[in-house]
């Protein structure tokens, strides 16, 4: 009995090593003898479609001014073409029927050699057909050559936006997710987990009832909306790119935002891009440098020092100083843009006539503390946009001992910002002194079918409405008396705005005399604006002063948006006859 | 009083003949389920990229309008503009 059972033991002890055997055979034969086949394989696996399913990710929307929504990114749909090298008979007749439908393919080498990789089962040779191509083709029934339902990323705008949307590509894995803009900062939204289609419902019923009842997923994913007005972004976008090609500047950009609220209504940068052609696109586009990049922005940061020494009660708008012309601070010299003396003038004067020796002499009565915590509050933090990769401003001059740092920080040189930043600590003079939250999205359509709206409304008070008040004033009188010598005047609408042109820094230090960054902000109806508008353009050729390339595109946009929007007028005689 | 009998070999078989009908119809209709799914959701993927050409086609008529020069296309500056109060149509206020 005992030796019967010991045998039964040995029997069963050489089943198991003869398993184990099998096994460390079997992984010898995985990992060792093939496993460069297998890395290769998963190499490739990237420009194979998954096995998971058809491509699916929720869509972002343009918002018209009545509310409309506008495809930005969605789905299109379509066939992609591929071959089967070993069942493929005649390489030559699948190519000419390939090629007759489809606008991109391999070249007539590549198919050719692809063909002739008798190994491989699956090579994708043709991407993107139309419906009807792709069933044309299916219809051939070409031994070898498959057509497989695909979906991919389109944007009905093409470049429309482009920064601002952000681009889907392959990123550290193999799955396709948003590397730039709103696809980036609302992937998690905007991503499927899985296909859902092919799930069992029974089989889901009865292993996760909860998941019925309360989906997660419905909950997360869905559609975005944003507050960006298409009509609006196709103006912008049409006139930055005239003013950066007819001064041949560097780059361009702008940005109208409800100065209330903090809803873009239109951002651009210029150069862009087009979305549905990413082959040759520069890298170096592909971020959005209205909150990545920073600048010295010039004159147009004079209301800011103005509205903060207003604030703290250092001045009042009747106070005069004695203007003359040039000063010397720390063995610096700072002078007006014409040099010129202006004598005794009271503090509206250094708006109207962008006086840089009147914006150090205000910067002087708020003294290096005040100063430093006005500009923290409005520079200090990022905004918070909902966009990737913000940029932080340059402040470290405000850190110095210095007066001239502080002279010079007043009119805009030495210190840097983003645009985005800019145009929230404008918006603080425009709305009655409150820093707003700029954003790009208003909402969030769940899969669950509730359109979830998004809280945009942290605020900070900066300045009192008061201080905020008395400057929007001045740059009222700006446009009013001093823009286009008077000329630029809307009578049944005011418009406050200020230019800035700063000189360009030199990359070893110092500033070039000739090279320069021009800028233009300006809000309207002036006391209950409903857009302020951020205009830049950097080194811009044979001209010098921002009053000359942006006042054009700035009135061109103030009048557009007054007739899109049907903004009622706020003031003065209601027939006026242009010049 | 009667003796009933029962069967039990005949209910067992009964019974799992019952279960595989069944079972063979929930599989019938899990498949045609997944089917008549993938076949709508296809259908939907369809209609919204027909409405993403048309969005094309607007977006692009936009973009042609904002480009037109109108003075080059022979019409002239208006010699007088008269601003009205109007009830505002935006979504934004």
């Amino acid at each position: 009995m005992r030796a019967q059972f010991r045998s039964r033991i040995r029997l069963v002890l050489t089943f198991i090593a003869f398993g184990a055997l099998l096994i460390l055979l079997r992984l010898y034969f995985l990992q060792i003898v093939h496993g460069a086949d297998y890395a290769q394989k998963e190499a490739d696996q990237q420009f194979a479609s998954g096995g998971s399913g058809l491509f699916d990710r929720g869509s972002i929307y343009f918002t018209r001014k009545d509310g409309t929504l506008i495809s930005a990114a969605t789905l299109a749909t379509g066939f992609l073409v591929a071959i089967n090298p070993q069942t493929m008979t005649d390489p030559e007749a699948a190519y000419a029927a390939i090629t007759a439908v489809a606008s991109s393919t391999l070249s007539h080498d590549a198919f050719i050699a692809a063909a002739a990789k008798k190994s491989q089962v699956y090579i994708e040779v043709a991407h993107h057909l139309s419906d009807a191509d792709g069933q044309r083709l299916a219809a051939l029934g070409i031994p070898g050559v498959q057509v497989l339902r695909e979906n991919w990323r389109y944007y009905p705008g093409g470049s429309l936006a482009a920064q601002t949307i952000g681009i889907v590509s392959y990123g550290q894995g193999n799955t396709l997710s948003g590397q730039t803009g709103l696809e980036a900062f609302y992937n998690d939204t905007l991503s499927r987990s899985d296909n859902s289609l092919y799930t069992n419902f029974f089989a889901e019923l009865f292993s996760n009832v909860g998941n019925l009842l309360v989906n997660a997923r419905d909950a997360r994913e869905g559609d975005i909306v944003t507050t960006i007005e298409p009509e609006v972004q196709t103006r912008l976008e049409d006139d930055i790119a005239k003013v950066n090609q007819q001064y041949s500047s560097d780059d361009s950009g702008g940005i109208i935002m409800d100065p209330t609220t903090g809803a873009i209504i239109a951002l651009t940068a210029y150069p862009t891009y087009d979305e549905n052609a990413l082959q040759n696109v520069d890298p170096t586009l592909l971020g959005n440098p209205l909150v990545e990049h920073v600048h010295e922005f010039g004159s147009i940061m004079k209301p800011l020092t103005m509205t903060s020494a207003l604030d703290a009660g250092v001045i009042t708008p009747q106070t005069t100083y004695d203007d003359t012309g040039c000063i010397t601070v720390n063995m610096s010299k700072i002078c007006n843009w014409d040099f010129k003396a202006r004598g005794v003038i009271p503090m509206e004067q250094i708006i109207l006539q962008s006086l840089n020796v009147g914006a150090s002499w205000v910067a002087t009565q708020l003294g290096q503390d005040k100063f430093r915590a006005y500009f923290t509050e409005l520079f200090g933090q990022k905004t918070g946009i909902d966009l990737p990769n913000e940029g932080h401003a340059l402040l470290s001059n405000l850190s110095a001992p210095e007066q001239v740092d502080y002279d010079t920080a007043a009119f805009g040189q030495g210190i840097a910002i983003t645009p985005i930043q800019m145009i929230r600590a404008l918006a603080a003079v425009a709305n009655g002194g409150i820093l707003v939250q700029p954003h790009l999205v208003s909402a969030i359509r769940l899969d669950s079918g509730i359109t979830r709206t998004l809280d945009w409304n942290q605020t900070t008070r900066v300045f009192s409405a008061t201080a905020a008040h008395e400057t929007t004033k001045m740059m009222t009188d700006m446009v009013d008396t001093v823009l286009e010598n008077g000329r630029a005047i809307i009578p049944t609408m005011s418009v406050a705005a200020k230019t800035g042109t700063a000189q360009l820094t030199k990359p070893g230090g110092g500033y070039y005399t000739n090279r320069f960054f021009h800028s233009f902000v300006g809000f309207f109806p002036s006391y209950n604006p409903r857009f302020i508008i951020l205009l830049y353009t950097d080194n811009p050729k044979h001209v010098e002063y921002a009053s000359e390339t942006l006042d054009t595109t700035f009135l061109d946009l103030v009048h557009f948006l007054i007739n899109y929007y049907h903004v009622p007028p706020d003031r003065g005689v209601a027939t006026t006859t242009p010049s | 009083m009667r003796n009933f009998h029962l069967p039990l070999l005949s209910i067992c078989a009964g019974t799992v003949g019952v279960l595989l009908v069944v079972y063979i119809g929930l599989i019938a209709v899990v498949m045609s389920y997944a089917a008549l799914t993938v076949e709508f959701s296809q259908s939907v993927k369809n209609d919204e990229a027909a409405v993403a050409v048309l969005e094309t086609q607007y977006l692009a008529s936009v973009e042609s309008i904002t480009n037109t020069n109108y003075l080059a296309e022979g019409y002239a500056i208006p010699i007088a503009q008269i601003f009205v109060p109007a009830r505002s149509v935006t979504a934004l206020r």
